[in-house]
This record gives C-alpha cells, sequence and structure tokens, in this order.
C-alpha cells in the first residue's frame, strides 16, 4: 500500500520550550482512509496536525508527502492545494462572508472551476449553510456555522489530504453525524486521506484506524492490523 | 486577478481604519497639491520673467576710482578727470560670452551738424568732456571741437516706452538713413530725403590728439520727442539737448571708430540667462580687460522686487511640502504598522491558505494604492480649490517681505551714490518702474504638476506597502494562529 503521507521520527520544540513537545513521531497515512488522532489536552495534536499541514517544519525527522519532504517543499503551494485543513479555531477570515472565504480559497489554489461563486454556495449547502447564512460576514455566524464553513474551505480546493482539528466540536449530534458522514465519504467513497484529531467516541467509531499521543510519541490504539489493543494507552501518565 | 478584487473588498471591510490612513494621505496629497501647483507657477513665472526681462547688465563707472586714478595720474597738479569708456572691441568681445541671453549695442558720438541751427543753439555747445579742478587748459594740440549734437546709433527704446514717436517717414533700416527730430526739422526746413553732413572728432587724451571725423546721413524720418530736454544731464547745452539727437544705426556710427581713440560711446546691454552668472560674467569680461573702474551690476533691483516675492512663495511652499512630507510618511508609515499588526490574524488565515507572502504583499499594496488613488481624486479636487486663496494669502506675506527689504535697500543705497551721469548717453541703474512687482499669481493645475502629484501618492502608498510588506514577512502563519488560538 502507498502512503500519501510518511511521517518519520518526526520531533517539535516550540521556540523557548524547554521540551519537545513531539519525541518522534512515525505514522503512514494512506488514501481512502478515516485516521483520527486522540490524546490529552496539550499533548500535542494539533502542533502534529500543523506540521502535517506544512504550516511548520518538524525540528526533526522528516514528513513526506507522497515522498517529497515537506521541508524542501513549496508549503504555500502544497497548503493551497494539496492538503485542506480544518483549524480547531477556525481561522477564517472574519471580516468576509462565509462564501467569499470559499471562493478566496478556491483562488489561491488556482482552482479551475468555471463557477466559483456557485460551487461555495453548493459545498456550503452541503454542511449545512443556506444562501442567506452563507452570504453573512463569518463573524456573524455561531461558532457551529463557523466550524461548517472551514469544512467547507478545506473541501473547496478539492485536497487529497483532509486534516481537520476537532472538526465536531461544537456541534450538534445530527450535525456532527453530517459531518462525519462527509468525512467518511470523501475517504471511503472518493479516496482521500482523511486525519481527524478528535476527543468524541462518535469521530473515533468511524475512524479506520485511531491513533494516539501521549508523551510526544505516537501508537495505534485501533487499527486494521489488529483488535483494539493500545500499543500505548491513551490514559498513560505524562512522566515528563 | 482575485488578488485585487480581494484588495478591493478589503477596502470596504476596514473601511474605518482605511477611513483613517485615507485622512491622512488626503491632507499630504491636497498639501503638495497646493504646495506643487504654487511651486510650478512660480517657476514658470520665473522663468518666463527671466526669458522676457532677462538680467540686465550694466557697467558703472565707480567715480572714487575715477577720481583716484585722475588724481593718481596727474603730474602737473591738474586733476582732470575723464569719463571712463569700454572699447567698441571690448564690448564686442564681452557680447560673445555665454552667459548671456541677449545684448543690444548702442553707439553715440557727438558731432556739429554742417549748415543746421541745432536746437537752444544760444546756449552753446558741449565738449563731452568733465574737467575738474583747478586751470582747465587744454592739453589737446588743439582746441577740442564744441558739439552740438550727438548721433545716436540704434538708440530706439524711446520709441518702445512711447516717449517718442515716429511723426514721418521710418525708422532708419539701412545704414546712412537718420531720423531727427520734428523741432531741428522744422527749425532747418529738413525734409525726407535731405542729407545731413556731419563733422565730429575723436580724442586721444594721453597723446593730446585729435582726428576730426565725418558722416554723411539721409533724412528717413522725423520723430517727435516727449523725453526731458536735457535727461540726466547735468550740463545744459545743445549738445546735450535730446531734441538734438539723431537717431541712426549703430554701424553707421560706429563707421568711424578708431580703436584706442576716444569720443565715441560704444555702450552694450548685455542681457543674462540668469541674474545668477553674475558673478561668472564679471570674471569673464575682466580677463576680456574691462578697467577695474567698471563695476559690473545686474538690475536686481527690478529682478528682486519682480521675482523676489514668488520666489519666497515658491521656496515657502516647497518647505511646507517638505514638512507635511516627512510627518505625513511618517504618519503613514506608523499608520500602516498599527494596521498591519491588527491585521495580523488575517494575515496569518490567507498564509495557512496557501497564499504566497508576496501575494500577501501585493494584496495589501493595492488596498493602500486604492485607498492613496481615491485620496488623490480627491485631494486634487480640494487642493485646487483651496491653493487660489492659499496663494493670494501667501503672496500678500511675501510682497510685503519684499517692499521692506526694497525700501531698507534703498535707504541705503542712495547714501554713497554720487549721483553723476555723462551727457547724453548716460546710463541708469534703478529699478525699472515699468517693472510692475507681481502683486497676483493665478495658480494652475498643469498636466506637470499632476504628475508630480501621482508621484507624490506612489511615493506615499509604496511607504506604506513597504512598511507593510517589511512586517509581513516576519509573520510566520503558526505562530499568529497559535497566538490567537
Ligand atoms: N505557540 C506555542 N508556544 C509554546 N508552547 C506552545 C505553543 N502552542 C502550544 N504549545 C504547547 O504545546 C503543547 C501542545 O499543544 P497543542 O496545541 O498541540 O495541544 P493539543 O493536543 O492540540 O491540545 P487540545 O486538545 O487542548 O487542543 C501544549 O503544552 C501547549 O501549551
Ligand atoms: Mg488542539
Amino acid at each position: 500500500m502507498t502512503s500519501t503521507l510518511t511521517l518519520d521520527r518526526v520531533t517539535y520544540r516550540y521556540d523557548g520550550a524547554k521540551k519537545d513537545v513531539l519525541r518522534g513521531i512515525s505514522a503512514a497515512f494512506e488514501p481512502g482512509k478515516v485516521y483520527t488522532v486522540v490524546g490529552k489536552s496539550g499533548s500535542g495534536k494539533s502542533t502534529l496536525l500543523s506540521l502535517i499541514a506544512g504550516l511548520d517544519v518538524a525540528g526533526g525527522g522528516q514528513i513526506l508527502h507522497d515522498g517529497e519532504d515537506l521541508r524542501t517543499l513549496d508549503r504555500d503551494a502544497y497548503r493551497a492545494r494539496r492538503i485542506g485543513v480544518i483549524f480547531q479555531g477556525f481561522n477564517l477570515l472574519t471580516t468576509a462572508t462565509a462564501v467569499q472565504n470559499i471562493v478566496l480559497s478556491m483562488n489561491i489554489s488556482g482552482s479551475r472551476v468555471k463557477h466559483k461563486k456557485e460551487h461555495a454556495y453548493e459545498l456550503l449547502a452541503r454542511v449545512g449553510i443556506d444562501r442567506e447564512t452563507a452570504g453573512r460576514p463569518v463573524l456573524k455566524l455561531s461558532g457551529g456555522e463557523q466550524q461548517r464553513v472551514g469544512i467547507a474551505r478545506a473541501l473547496s480546493h478539492d485536497p487529497r489530504i483532509i486534516i481537520a482539528d476537532e472538526p465536531t466540536g461544537n456541534l450538534d449530534q445530527a450535525t456532527e453525524d453530517e459531518i462525519l458522514r462527509i468525512l467518511t465519504g470523501l475517504a471511503h467513497d472518493e479516496g482521500r486521506c482523511v486525519i481527524v484529531v478528535t476527543h468524541s467516541r462518535r469521530v473515533t467509531a468511524v475512524a479506520d484506524e485511531v491513533l494516539g499521543i501521549t508523551a510526544g510519541r505516537l501508537g495505534t490504539v485501533k487499527g486494521a492490523r489488529g483488535p483494539r489493543k493500545p500499543a500505548v494507552s491513551t490514559t498513560h501518565q505524562d512522566r515528563g | 486577478m482575485y488578488i485585487l478584487h480581494n484588495a478591493l473588498a478589503n477596502v470596504w471591510r476596514h473601511k474605518g481604519r482605511n477611513a483613517l490612513l485615507g485622512a491622512i494621505i488626503l491632507v499630504v496629497i491636497a498639501a503638495s497639491v497646493i504646495a506643487l501647483m504654487i511651486s510650478s507657477t512660480a517657476t514658470s513665472i520665473i522663468d518666463d520673467y527671466k526669458e522676457r526681462f532677462s538680467a540686465e547688465v550694466t557697467f558703472v563707472p565707480d567715480m572714487e576710482k575715477v577720481r583716484e586714478e585722475a588724481m593718481a595720474g596727474s603730474t602737473d597738479g591738474m586733476v582732470r578727470m575723464t569719463m571712463p569708456t569700454i572699447d567698441a572691441d571690448q564690448y564686442l568681445a564681452f557680447g560673445e560670452s555665454e552667459h548671456l541671453a541677449d545684448a543690444d549695442f548702442t553707439a553715440a558720438t557727438g558731432v556739429v551738424p554742417e549748415d543746421l541751427t541745432p536746437v537752444a543753439a544760444d546756449l552753446g555747445g558741449g565738449s563731452g568732456m568733465m574737467t575738474m579742478g583747478g586751470g582747465g587748459g587744454s592739453t589737446f594740440e588743439s582746441e577740442p571741437m564744441s558739439f552740438t549734437a550727438s548721433l545716436q546709433g540704434d538708440k530706439f527704446t524711446e520709441f518702445d516706452d512711447g516717449s517718442r514717436a515716429l511723426a514721418d517717414g521710418e525708422l532708419p533700416d539701412a545704414d546712412g538713413e537718420a531720423l531727427v527730430s520734428t523741432e531741428l526739422a522744422e527749425l532747418n526746413d529738413l525734409a525726407v530725403g535731405d542729407t545731413i553732413h556731419l563733422d565730429g572728432e575723436l580724442r586721444n587724451v594721453d597723446e593730446g590728439s585729435l582726428e576730426p571725423i565725418e558722416y554723411e546721413v539721409t533724412v528717413v524720418g522725423t520723430y517727435d520727442d516727449l523725453t526731458d530736454e536735457y535727461g540726466t544731464s547735468p550740463q545744459q547745452n545743445a549738445f546735450t539737448n535730446r531734441r538734438n539727437e539723431i537717431l541712426t544705426t549703430y554701424d553707421t556710427v560706429l563707421e568711424n571708430y578708431v580703436s584706442g581713440m576716444q569720443g565715441m560711446q560704444v555702450a552694450a546691454t548685455f542681457y543674462l540667462q540668469d541674474p545668477d552668472l553674475l558673478e561668472a560674467f564679471t570674471q569673464e569680461v575682466r580677463a576680456e580687460g574691462l578697467p577695474d573702474v567698471f563695476d559690473v551690476t545686474t538690475d536686481s533691483a527690478t529682478y528682486n522686487a519682480i521675482v523676489g516675492p514668488v520666489e519666497g512663495l515658491k521656496s515657502v511652499s516647497v518647505t511646507f511640502m517638505i514638512v507635511v512630507l516627512v510627518f505625513g510618511g511618517v504618519i503613514i508609515a506608523l499608520l500602516s504598522s498599527i494596521a498591519i499588526r491588527e491585521r495580523k490574524y488575517e494575515i496569518g488565515v490567507l498564509r495557512a491558505m496557501g497564499m504566497k507572502k508576496s501575494a500577501v504583499g501585493v494584496g495589501l499594496w493595492s488596498e493602500i494604492l486604492a485607498v492613496t488613488a481615491a485620496c488623490l481624486l480627491l485631494g486634487l479636487g480640494v487642493g485646487s480649490l483651496v491653493a487660489q486663496p492659499v496663494t493670494d494669502m501667501l503672496l500678500a506675506d511675501q510682497i510685503q517681505a519684499a517692499e521692506e527689504a526694497t525700501a531698507a535697500a534703498e535707504e541705503q543705497g542712495s547714501g554713497g551714490g554720487m549721483g553723476m551721469r555723462m551727457g547724453p548717453m548716460g546710463g541708469a541703474n534703478q529699478a525699472d518702474p515699468d517693472a510692475e512687482p507681481l502683486s497676483a499669481l493665478a495658480v494652475a493645475l498643469t498636466p506637470g504638476t499632476v504628475g508630480q502629484i501621482g508621484g507624490v501618492a506612489l511615493g506615499l502608498a509604496t511607504l506604506a506597502g513597504l512598511v507593510s510588506l517589511g512586517r509581513i514577512t516576519r509573520y510566520e502563519p503558526i505562530k499568529i494562529l497559535s497566538e490567537r488560538n
């Protein structure tokens, strides 16, 4: 099986911090699968995602996308075209409308879609945002609505990898299920690689593989290779 | 393309902040419009003045020096003061200077018209020489000729200012043609076509030699004369009476010129390309042999009276603009720096979405450009409306300052002056009474000024843009976003 994304002993330390947040993370992510990453708050899940998203570079080790090291890749183009990121804090342009956010993302990626605005409305409709809501500045949307706009934006440039940081954190169960259906559909029906950081059991339940971060290391909690036998316990005490 | 589109949308999205930045830019642009309008109008007026009036150079004999030289040269206790002259050769050489915009030559010599009665014949003639001190005995081989009229070459300025007018015939055109006053014509029944014989004399003071000269001129016209009969001459006789001036061409007078001999006054009015070239021109003419007794002066009184206020206005407006530009620039730089810091998150989001730093920069710059462009239009409008009243106000101050300065200068100048002028050929070095000081300046917005304002606007936008770019390059998206989260 060809991995679309390979992490090889990745380490990371924030500027000025005394300890590494990530201490040698190795993993392989394949297309067509949904991965979830679980871990305590502050364990480094968001940090890991930002490295995968190409927002920052690993301190040690390598992250390879289709065999290319992210360190040397044009990471702006990588973010614009190859990966869709759903941020924990949404990271939308708050003064722009929902639909403007989506269209701008499509423009940045150099999308060839003819009717970008129409396409944006369709994407938003897919995550439950109607046209009226879509025309409002993001600032005037609820947290849940902003979350959905963030998801729509991640899908806007048709990326092969989608990473999401707590994508259902602000949503009710019905919407969460709807989002999960979309995310699993993206992986299982469209062959994309979906990586989701979550605390939600409903999300881990639909995942093909569940990875846990503890003490800066990653282990498989649930995977295709075997039964639910955690290699690293998510409840393991952090001795650092 | 989308960058531009997004930038324009951003102008509206951040309207509060952009309005503030725009207000500052507007003030700077409007101020620059006023300053540049004034300065360009002033420049064109100054250039125009220089072109039309030029800066007239005058060679004035310093009477102190003339007297000193005469006393030093005296061997027999007698002091003979002779009005120093400049050779025609020298004048011609001076005229070659590249600092000159123009040179007008005139010549004059004393004559005695044969068989004619001069005007004021009862007052007798004059020798054209001044004698001072005791005695008065001549050192010439024989008694110098007493002139009763003068032959003037190319002296037609009075026809321009209206104090003389053609009564009959035409102005001399070819050599040997002459114009006489109606008084002289009536007195002698002269008519167009008549020929006049004139006797003259060249003198060499050092050798005491005299050399007779002769002219024969044909009357081609007569002129009515409204000038003062004796002008500024301290002596009154037939020679100095201006009605006895026979006007002909410069070359006609000069036909009898002998180098090294006196008695023929050649004068030239030189016009400098720029009054500032006086120093260079003086050095040149001294090198050509202009005697030390001559001071080389330019008509700076007239120049200052006319151009002074405009130049003052120009420098005030330019200084004002520089101050506004510097202050405005600093404020704009600060504002855009603050604006970018406030919009850090937005920049982080754009970068996280994969937008390149350069694209973000171009976007921000386009935003500033759009704001600046709007301010440019507004500023041009506001500036050109306000420019005229501002100009009038500033010019009034400048004129007052110039008048005070001129008054002070005149008081100083009249004290030590000798007030000595020689015969009909006396030159004047006073402010030209016809040169009206500028009392109004109609400022106008020229395409050139619009271009300069455009440059100023582009400069401001670029300054703001560069400050923004400088900040962006220090922002890494992950840092911005993690700070926010
Ligand atoms: N910019 C930063 N500078 C220094 N330390 C940071 C920074 N951002 C995060 N950290 C620290 O790094 C660790 C990992 O943070 P991270 O955001 O990756 O945790 P997380 O697993 O996503 O937590 P949560 O579940 O609460 O979102 C935390 O201890 C956090 O305090
Ligand atoms: Mg997190």
